[in-house]
C-alpha cells in the first residue's frame, strides 16, 4: 500500500517536520467464496519493524453470516472492526435482525469514505453468506472503493499469493478458483467453484508458501469457515482442530481452524 | 519512478531433472504505455547456456552485445565453449565494473554444465544489477513481476521434473504471475534446455 | 394555589396532576376534524384512500394532495393539519434515502414509521442553547403503507408518537363509523381489488357529498409495482365496480 504521508512529502519536495501517524504491521489475509460457503484466513504475526508478536488476530466474526479480515495498520484495523460491530448492534436494535452481507459492505464503504482525508490505513476483506445462500467476498481499499470477488488476498504477501490462487485449477481437469483470471468484467456469472476441502488445503498451502518467502508472514494461521443455512459439514467434522463458533441456531454456521506456521 | 520499472518485463529460470528452463514475457513498455509485444529478453550464449536480461531496455541491447563480445573473446582465447559457472562470474564481474553507475538489468542465467564424469547437470543463477550472484537450487526470478513469480513458483515447483512437466510448470508460473503485473505480459517465450536439445516455444497470454 | 386545567394547557410538555399532556390530547382531537382516510392491508398489497373535501366549485380538486410517496415501496396518507405532514414526510423521505445510501437496501416499513414517530415528541425541546425547532405537537395522523421482506404492512401514527400496525384502519372525521364498517367487512383472504372497493364503500358511507373520481384519491403499494396513486381511468373503473 502506498504511504500517503510520504507521497505528499515527496510531492512537495520538502522533508516533513511531522512523523507519520501510521505504521504498517505486515501480515496477510485471504478469502475465497464457494457456492454455499466461504473461507477467510489470516496469519497471526504482527510486525513492527524488526520486532514481532506471534498472536494478533486479523480475522473477526461479525455475525453468523459475516466475517471481516483487516490488514495494514493494526491499530486502525482493530478500531475499525469495533466501529463496524457497534453499527451492527445499532442496526440490530433499529431493525430487529442481523444486517445482511451486502448491506455491511455498503455500510463499510460509507464508514471508510467518511474518513477520506484521514483514512483508516487498512485493507478490508469482508466475506460471508449472502441472502441467496451464496458465498461472497467483498474487498475494499482504505477509502471505501469495493467490489465483489471470488478469491482475494491482501497484505504483505498479496503479490505472492494472489497469482498462485488464480492458477489453482489443476490446469485442465478441475474448475478453477478464479477461472484463470480470464473472466470478463461485464459477465455477471461467477466462475465454477471448488469444494470446501480443496479450498481449505489451498488456503493452508498458500500461507505455508508465503511464510517461506516473506518475513512478515508466519507464526500462526487462523481460518474461518462460514457455511450457508442447511448445508452439510462437507468434511469439516473430520478436520483436526475445527471448532464451531456459531452464535444462533438454525442459520448459517461459523467454524474456526488454527494451524501453526514458521516462526522464523 | 524507478528506472527498473521504466520498460517492464520479467524472467524466470527453473531446474528440472537433467534439464533447465528459462522463460520471459514479451512486453516492451514505456511506463504504462505498451510499445511492443515481441521484445525478446532471453538470448543464447552457447548451445547450452541462455541468458535473460530483464530491466532497462537500452541496457538489454547493450549488455547483449557486450556479453556476445566477451564470450567470443573467451572462446577464441580458450578454444572451448564457456561453462555456465564461468559465464555467471563473467556476468557478475562485468556488472560490478559499473558499481557506481550500473546497468539497470538483473540477469538470469540457465544452462547445462559439464560434470567431472563427463555428464551434464542443470545450472541456474541470477544476479542483482551490480552483479551479486545467487546460485539457487530450485528457481530464480527477476523483473517487475518477481514477487509474483516467487509466489507462484514456490507453490508449483517441485524437484526432478521431466522436460515436459518442467515446461508446463514454468509456463503456468509465468502466465499467472504476469497476469497480475501491469508492466509484464503480452505473451511469453519459454526455452527448455536438455542434454541433447533446446525446446523453444512462444505462449499466447492475455493482451491487456 | 389550585391550578385549573387551563393553566396546565400553557406548557406544551408539562404533565397535569392526573398525568396528562393536554396539548398532545388536543392535537389528537384535531385529527378528528380532518377528512376521512382509510387503509386496508391484504396479502397482495396495501390500499390507502382519502376523501378530498372540495369546499368550492372553483377549487381545483387535483391540487389537494393527501397521499404522498415516501419511497418506491412506501406510501402515506394523512388526516388532520396536512401542512404538518410535510415536515414528517420530508423526514421519512430523507430517512429512507439515507438508509438506501448507507446500506444498499430498502428500509423496512416499521423502521421508517419509527423514524417519523421519533419526530413527534420533539416539540418544545431545545438542544443546548439553540431555539426549539417546534413549538407544538403535530396536528396530523398518518397511515403509512409499505412492502418489505415481511410482506405488505399498514401502520398508524398519531401526534403522541405512538405507532401501531393494523390490518385495516380509518382516521379523520368519519373514522368511528368507518372503523366499525372495516371491522365488519375485513377478512384475511381479501384480494387487492376487494380492498380497493371496500375502501371506497367505507368512504362513501361517511362522506357528505356523492363520491366520484374528483373527491377521492386511491393509492396502493404492491410487492411488484411498489407505490402508485391510481390515475383517473383506473379510479373510475374501481368506482364503477362498487
Amino acid at each position: 500500500m502506498p504511504d500517503m504521508v510520504s507521497l505528499s512529502r515527496a510531492a512537495s519536495g520538502q522533508p516533513s517536520q511531522f512523523k507519520t501517524p501510521y505504521s504498517e504491521n505486515g501480515g496477510t489475509i485471504l478469502a475465497v467464496a464457494g457456492s454455499r460457503f466461504c473461507v477467510v484466513a489470516g496469519d497471526t504475526r504482527r510486525t513492527d519493524g524488526y520486532s514481532q508478536t506471534r498472536y494478533a488476530p486479523k480475522v473477526f466474526r461479525l455475525t453468523d453470516k459475516a466475517v471481516l479480515a483487516v490488514n495494514g495498520f493494526s491499530a486502525d484495523g482493530n478500531m475499525f472492526v469495533n466501529k463496524v460491530r457497534q453499527q451492527l448492534e445499532w442496526y440490530r436494535h433499529g431493525h430487529a435482525r442481523d444486517m445482511p452481507l451486502h448491506e455491511i459492505a455498503r455500510l463499510m464503504q460509507t464508514m471508510l469514505y467518511a474518513r477520506r482525508f484521514f483514512p483508516y490505513y487498512v485493507s478490508n476483506i469482508l466475506s460471508g453468506i449472502e441472502e441467496d445462500g451464496s458465498g461472497a467476498v467483498y474487498t475494499f481499499d482504505s477509502v471505501g472503493s469495493y467490489e465483489r470477488d471470488t478469491c482475494r488476498v491482501a497484505g504483505a504477501a498479496q503479490s505472492f499469493m494472489q497469482p498462485y490462487l488464480d492458477n489453482q485449477d489443476d490446469w485442465y481437469t478441475r474448475p478453477s478458483v478464479h477461472y484463470k483470471n480470464q473472466r470478463s468484467t461485464h459477465s455477471s456469472s461467477r466462475p465454477t467453484q471448488l469444494p470446501l476441502s480443496s479450498v481449505l488445503s489451498l488456503v493452508m498451502d498458500s500461507f505455508v508458501n508465503a511464510s517461506e518467502r516473506h518475513v512478515e508472514v508466519g507464526d500462526g494461521l487462523e481460518i474461518y469457515v462460514v457455511l450457508a443455512k442447511g448445508s452439510s459439514l462437507q468434511g469439516l467434522e473430520k478436520l483436526t482442530g475445527a471448532q464451531e463458533v456459531t452464535a444462533t441456531s438454525d442459520g448459517e454456521r461459523v467454524f474456526t481452524v488454527r494451524r501453526s506456521l514458521r516462526r522464523d | 519512478m524507478s528506472i527498473m520499472e521504466y520498460n517492464g518485463g520479467s524472467v524466470i529460470a527453473m531446474v528440472g531433472k537433467d534439464c533447465v528452463a528459462i522463460a520471459s514475457d514479451l512486453r516492451l513498455g514505456n511506463q504504462a504505455l505498451g510499445v511492443s509485444s515481441n521484445f525478446q529478453k532471453i538470448f543464447p550464449v552457447t548451445d547450452r547456456i541462455y541468458l535473460g536480461l530483464p530491466g532497462l531496455a537500452t541496457d538489454v541491447t547493450t549488455l547483449r552485445e557486450l556479453f556476445r563480445y566477451r564470450v567470443n573473446m573467451y572462446t577464441v582465447k580458450e578454444e572451448r565453449d564457456i561453462e555456465p559457472e564461468t559465464f555467471a562470474h563473467l556476468v557478475s564481474s562485468t556488472l560490478y565494473e559499473r558499481r557506481f553507475g550500473p546497468f539497470f538489468i538483473e540477469p538470469v542465467i540457465a544452462g547445462m554444465s559439464k560434470t567431472p564424469a563427463g555428464g551434464l547437470k542443470p545450472f541456474i543463477a541470477a544476479t542483482d544489477l551490480i552483479g551479486c550472484l545467487n546460485f539457487a537450487k530450485d528457481f530464480v526470478v527477476a523483473g517487475t513481476a518477481s514477487s509474483k513469480l516467487f509466489g507462484v513458483a514456490e507453490g508449483l515447483w517441485e524437484p526432478d521434473l521431466e522436460p515436459e512437466d518442467l515446461f508446463e510448470t514454468i509456463s503456468q508460473t509465468m502466465l499467472n504471475a504476469v497476469d497480475r503485473d501491469a508492466y509484464s505480459g503480452w505473451g511469453v517465450m519459454v526455452h527448455v534446455i536438455t542434454k541433447d536439445k533446446v525446446i523453444s516455444r512462444t505462449l499466447k497470454g492475455r493482451m491487456d | 394555589m389550585f391550578l385549573t386545567r387551563s393553566e396546565y394547557d400553557r406548557g406544551v410538555n408539562t404533565f397535569s396532576p392526573e398525568g396528562r399532556l393536554f396539548q398532545v390530547e388536543y392535537a389528537i382531537e384535531a385529527i378528528k376534524l380532518g377528512s376521512t382516510t382509510v387503509g386496508i392491508k391484504t396479502d397482495e398489497g396495501v390500499i390507502i384512500a382519502v376523501e378530498k373535501r372540495v369546499q368550492s366549485p372553483l377549487l381545483e380538486s387535483s391540487s389537494i394532495e393527501k397521499i404522498m410517496e415516501i419511497d418506491t415501496h412506501l406510501g402515506c396518507a394523512m388526516s388532520g393539519l396536512t401542512a404538518d405532514a410535510r415536515t414528517m414526510i420530508d423526514h421519512a423521505r430523507v430517512t429512507a434515502q439515507n438508509h438506501a445510501f448507507t446500506y444498499d437496501e430498502r428500509i423496512k416499513v416499521e423502521s421508517v414509521t419509527q423514524a417519523v414517530c421519533d419526530l413527534a415528541l420533539r416539540f418544545g425541546e431545545s438542544v443546548h442553547d439553540e431555539d426549539a425547532m417546534m413549538s407544538r405537537p403535530f396536528g396530523v395522523a398518518l397511515l403509512i403503507a409499505g412492502v418489505d421482506e415481511l410482506g405488505p404492512q399498514l401502520f398508524h401514527t398519531d401526534p403522541s408518537g405512538t405507532f401501531v400496525r393494523y390490518n385495516a384502519k380509518a382516521i379523520g372525521s368519519g373514522s368511528e363509523a368507518a372503523q366499525a364498517e372495516l371491522q365488519d367487512k375485513w377478512h384475511s383472504k381479501m384480494t387487492l381489488q376487494e380492498a380497493q372497493i371496500l375502501t371506497l364503500r367505507v368512504l362513501k358511507q361517511v362522506m357528505e357529498e356523492k363520491l366520484d373520481h374528483n373527491n377521492v384519491q386511491l393509492a396502493q403499494v404492491t410487492p411488484d409495482k411498489g407505490f402508485e396513486i391510481l390515475n383517473e381511468t383506473r379510479l373510475k373503473s374501481v368506482i364503477d365496480l362498487m
